[in-house]
């Protein structure tokens, strides 16, 4: 082998490298979600059951469910299951106090997201739902009194609400965490 | 099997081990090489899509529904809830409106304009997310709290020793992070660009 072979088959290895390790970055970019995600929705599971509201307990110095919180947030969550049957979410809503809803794949990826602002009449009325579900639903439906609900297709069958309200000084804690706790989160079976 | 024979399969199974060793060697460096990469990329958590206004980073895009992979990966690895499209913004800094990190020995006075939100909400972090410590147990500040002067204008100073008006106490830690969280503000994922005479400044003042 003279010295031109050996630079071509070093720079051909050199090339192989960077080729490997070019994949090997996209599928962990794609991959990490699927398995560094699981680690805080995994906790959130532990904290709550499907249709139920779970208050999280606030960020402490010692101890934190969420990194990166909002203090001023009291933020709780509802897991999901669209294969139990569909999620009604219902709130009550008080003008000029901000109530934020958001609503995720299990991998906390956002499907949709509103705030109070959103309320029709004073309530906020969503069903989450698969698009199975979804046409059950449409054909049950009844054309002179239409639904006021808020429809919403999930892209997985399970996900979390996040569920937050914001306390503008801290003696409001407690008033927010009531305001978070009225929202009703409940497992609507479809027929 | 004559002594040549016997010769020539010794070299070609050597040709073949040095083969499969390039591939090996070139396989074992690639993957590493691209796990480093992935892991410098998210620890720097810089994804697509960031937006930069003076000391301030937001991404607009990290609670939208169709993220990019990166930042999806960003927030996975750092288990950030991030503020979906229609709650809001929110923004990091992690060093003065000069560029310098923060130091926790010195002070830090925040002033400026706040872009219009109906809520807004300064957090004092450390780098991991977790809040910092301190004796008055305040680790934040939200737009009604805060005491304005007769202008509407306002100044937040960030110190480890108590100061007068808005004190937001540094804590005993080693590194700070600040995140300014705007709730239901007009600026949404489709403000690619931010002007910094927007964001509110931070200027360092004495240190000790």
């Amino acid at each position: 082998m003279n010295q031109i072979d050996r630079l071509l088959a070093a720079l051909l290895w050199l090339l192989g490298v960077l080729a490997i390790a070019g994949i090997t970055h996209i599928v962990a970019v794609f991959a990490l979600p699927e398995f560094a995600a699981k680690d805080p929705y995994v906790r959130i599971s532990e904290l709550a059951k499907p249709g139920q509201l779970t208050i999280l307990p606030p960020s402490r110095p010692d101890m934190q469910v969420m990194p990166f919180a909002d203090p001023a947030m009291v933020q709780s969550v509802c897991p999901f299951d669209l294969s139990q049957g569909g999620l009604r979410l219902h709130a009550d809503v008080e003008g000029g106090r901000l109530l934020t809803f958001s609503f995720r794949t299990s991998a906390g990826q956002v499907f949709y997201s509103m705030t109070d602002l959103a309320a029709q009449q004073g309530k906020i009325d969503v069903v989450v739902l698969t698009a199975a579900q979804l046409e059950i639903v449409e054909a049950e439906d009844d054309e002179d009194d239409p639904s006021q609900d808020l429809r919403l297709v999930a892209p997985e069958p399970q996900g979390l609400v996040i569920v937050g309200a914001l306390a503008v000084n801290q003696s409001e804690r407690a008033e927010a965490e009531e305001r978070v706790r009225s929202v009703a989160c409940t497992v609507e079976q479809i027929a | 099997m004559t002594p040549g024979t016997a010769i020539a399969m010794k070299r070609s199974y050597r040709a073949h081990a040095t083969i499969l060793g390039k591939f090996l060697s070139a396989g074992c460096l690639g993957v590493l090489l691209g796990l480093f990469v992935t892991v410098v990329v998210v620890e720097r958590g810089n994804g697509f899509g960031a937006v930069a206004a003076g000391p301030w980073t937001g991404w607009p895009r990290a609670g939208a529904s169709d993220t990019d992979p990166y930042t999806r990966a960003i927030l996975a690895y750092s288990g950030e809830i991030s503020l979906s499209e229609s709650e809001g913004m929110s923004f990091v800094a992690h060093g003065d409106s000069n560029g310098a990190e923060f130091d926790p020995a010195c002070d830090y006075s925040l002033k400026g304009e706040i872009p219009s939100a109906r809520f807004w909400t300064l957090t004092l972090l450390s780098p991991g997310g977790a809040p910092v410590a301190n004796p008055a147990g305040r680790s934040n500040f939200t737009s009604s709290e805060i005491l304005r002067a007769s202008d509407g204008h306002f100044e937040i100073t960030l110190s480890r020793h108590a100061r007068p008006g808005n004190w937001l106490p540094i804590g005993d830690t080693s590194k700070f992070i600040l995140v300014l969280r705007l709730y239901d503000s007009e600026l949404g994922a489709p403000a690619a660009a931010l002007d910094a005479a927007r964001m509110p400044g931070l200027v360092k003042s004495r240190c000790q």
